[in-house]
């Protein structure tokens, strides 16, 4: 479903990602584990265009979006909700939830649908629909930010630390709600420092330290390594 | 009391033409994060497309109104494609250099056209209106009912509607706007196009009861910097607030002080508000 090779990526002189390869299959939930400033952001940025590659390729079900814009890449199905939310905060949760959905903009029915769905998996947005996008707590931003990726209806969702600054209840709720997009069958992938919880949910996990992919395991294999438990887990 | 209800009406009628100019260079300024300061220069180039519509092709005065509105938001448009998108990578600072050579630049050609005489375009209403003891003219009731009229327009189309959205979207966080699938190029032809035909339509309203020439946008673009200044850059309550509060202050001034100072006291108010409130009187605008 979504498929890197080789992708490079510079920033001046800083190599922040070095021929990164890896691959999501359709449905599954790939966690990407990796400390700060490891090159998960700048990877998420490269994949959803917002960052020049220096060389490799980003596929989507087959198809070639390396280059491409982003409004192009979430036509494609692939939408990304990105790290430190990037709401619109002077515009109400609703405004930003049907922003959401702004390449749909034409198929107002589907997109009414879409929003009940997302006013169901978090009850409290449809109480706070009125209210400033900014003016949320943290966690509840981070619901906004969800619902407003889900807007558009991703056939590929990328999740950039949704869990950073929350509450541990918090997080719980977060990520149980990205397991339960998962299993309504969006192809999900998930970058957390948080390496512990994140797994719980994971299908499988890449771990990518100074831009480099130096691991890759289903979720047993990642759990049981000693050296994951004692760089991430802390245990 | 009819002297101060014409200084009252003079202050709308200064406050509605400046809220206009002030609200396309406000509206830029959200999406590009610089100061056009050709944006004076397209106040300037939508008086004389005015003036050459209803005096060269003998055109109404609305359907020159429309007319330079749609010339102006065109060269706006292509000044977008042609200078400050290329400049998008750039630092700061070219976009301001490449500002001023457009303003030169544009004024250099009118000049070469139309030369640098002092122009006028005739009102076409220009009839005196008496109500209660008082009497204004109908041009200047005008501009107000025209003024408010598009800004409401404009506030409708930014509130309500998906595409206006999206240009309030773009200013309040860029990547969040790209993310969902916004496109920041059409947002920007559209930003530039909105604020080049509002400076157009300001330019047209104002003509007949001033002067046409080259350098007449120089002081309306000084003093709609001030505006956006004052009411925080890139907020649009403050630029509409900001742009009455200078119309006010220089008609007033100008009655109760002097004509000769008319033009520093906007200045003046400047130096004043900031040293009270550095940050601008609305810093939570559309941003």
């Amino acid at each position: 479903m979504l498929r890197l090779d080789g992708v490079t990526l510079n920033y001046g002189s800083f190599r922040a990602l070095d021929g990164i390869g890896m691959h999501v299959k359709s449905g599954e939930l790939v966690v990407m584990l990796g400390a700060n400033g490891a090159g998960k952001s700048s990877l998420f940025l490269a994949v959803s265009g917002l960052r020049r590659l220096a060389s490799g390729s980003i596929k989507v079900d087959g198809d070639e979006i390396t280059g491409r814009k982003p409004s192009s890449i979430v036509q494609a199905g692939l939408v990304q909700c990105p790290e430190g939310r990037k709401l619109f905060p002077e515009m109400s949760v609703k405004k930003n939830l049907i922003l959401g959905a702004y390449v749909y903009r034409n198929d107002k029915k589907a997109n009414q649908r879409m929003l009940e769905r997302v006013y169901g998996m978090f009850p409290i947005l449809h109480g706070k629909r009125d209210a400033a996008a900014g003016s949320l707590s943290g966690g509840q931003q981070q619901m906004v930010a969800i619902g407003r990726a889900l807007m558009g209806r991703p056939r590929v969702l990328l999740l950039d630390e949704p869990s950073l600054g929350l509450a541990p209840l918090i997080v719980k709720q977060v990520l149980e709600a990205v397991k339960a997009i998962n299993e309504a069958g969006t192809t999900v992938l998930l970058a957390e420092q948080n390496a512990y919880a994140a797994l719980q949910i994971a299908h499988r996990a890449y771990v990518i330290e100074s831009g480099r992919i130096v691991m890759e395991g289903d979720r047993e294999t990642l759990l049981g390594d000693e050296r994951i438990r004692k760089a991430y887990i802390g245990a | 009391m009819n002297i101060f209800f014409q200084q009252l009406l003079n202050g709308l009628t200064l406050g509605s033409v400046y809220s206009l100019v002030a609200l396309g260079l406000t509206l830029v300024y959200g999406i590009l994060h610089i100061p056009n300061f050709a944006h004076g220069a397209l106040y300037m180039v939508g008086a004389y497309m005015a003036f050459f519509a209803t005096g060269s092709l003998g055109a109404n005065y609305w359907v020159a109104m429309a007319a330079s509105a749609a010339a102006v938001a065109l060269l706006a448009v292509l000044s977008e494609r042609l200078v400050f998108h290329r400049l998008r990578h750039a630092p700061p600072l070219h976009d301001m250099i490449a500002a001023i050579g457009l303003l030169l630049f544009l004024e250099a050609v009118i000049q070469a056209v139309w030369g640098a005489d002092f122009r006028r375009l005739p009102s076409p209403y220009p009839q005196i209106v008496r109500a209660f003891d008082l009497t204004a003219p109908a041009q200047r009731l005008m501009i107000i009912a025209a003024a408010f009229g598009l800004m409401a327009g404009l506030h409708l189309f930014l509130k309500r509607t998906i595409l206006g959205s999206t240009i309030v979207a773009m200013a309040q966080n860029r990547e969040g706007a790209a993310l969902v699938g916004i496109d920041a190029t059409r947002v920007s032809m559209l930003t530039f196009a909105i604020s080049g035909a509002l400076a157009a339509v300001a330019a047209t309203l104002f003509a007949p009861i001033n002067l046409i020439y080259p350098a007449m946008g120089h002081l309306v673009i000084m003093k709609a910097f001030v505006i956006i200044i004052l009411g925080g850059m890139g907020s649009i309550p403050g630029a509409i607030v900001g742009a009455m509060v200078i119309g006010f202050a220089e008609s007033f001034g100008a009655f109760y002080v002097s004509t000769d100072y008319k033009d520093i006291i906007a200045f003046a108010l400047l130096v004043l508000i900031l040293s009270v409130r550095p940050q601008g009187l609305f810093t939570r605008g559309v941003r």
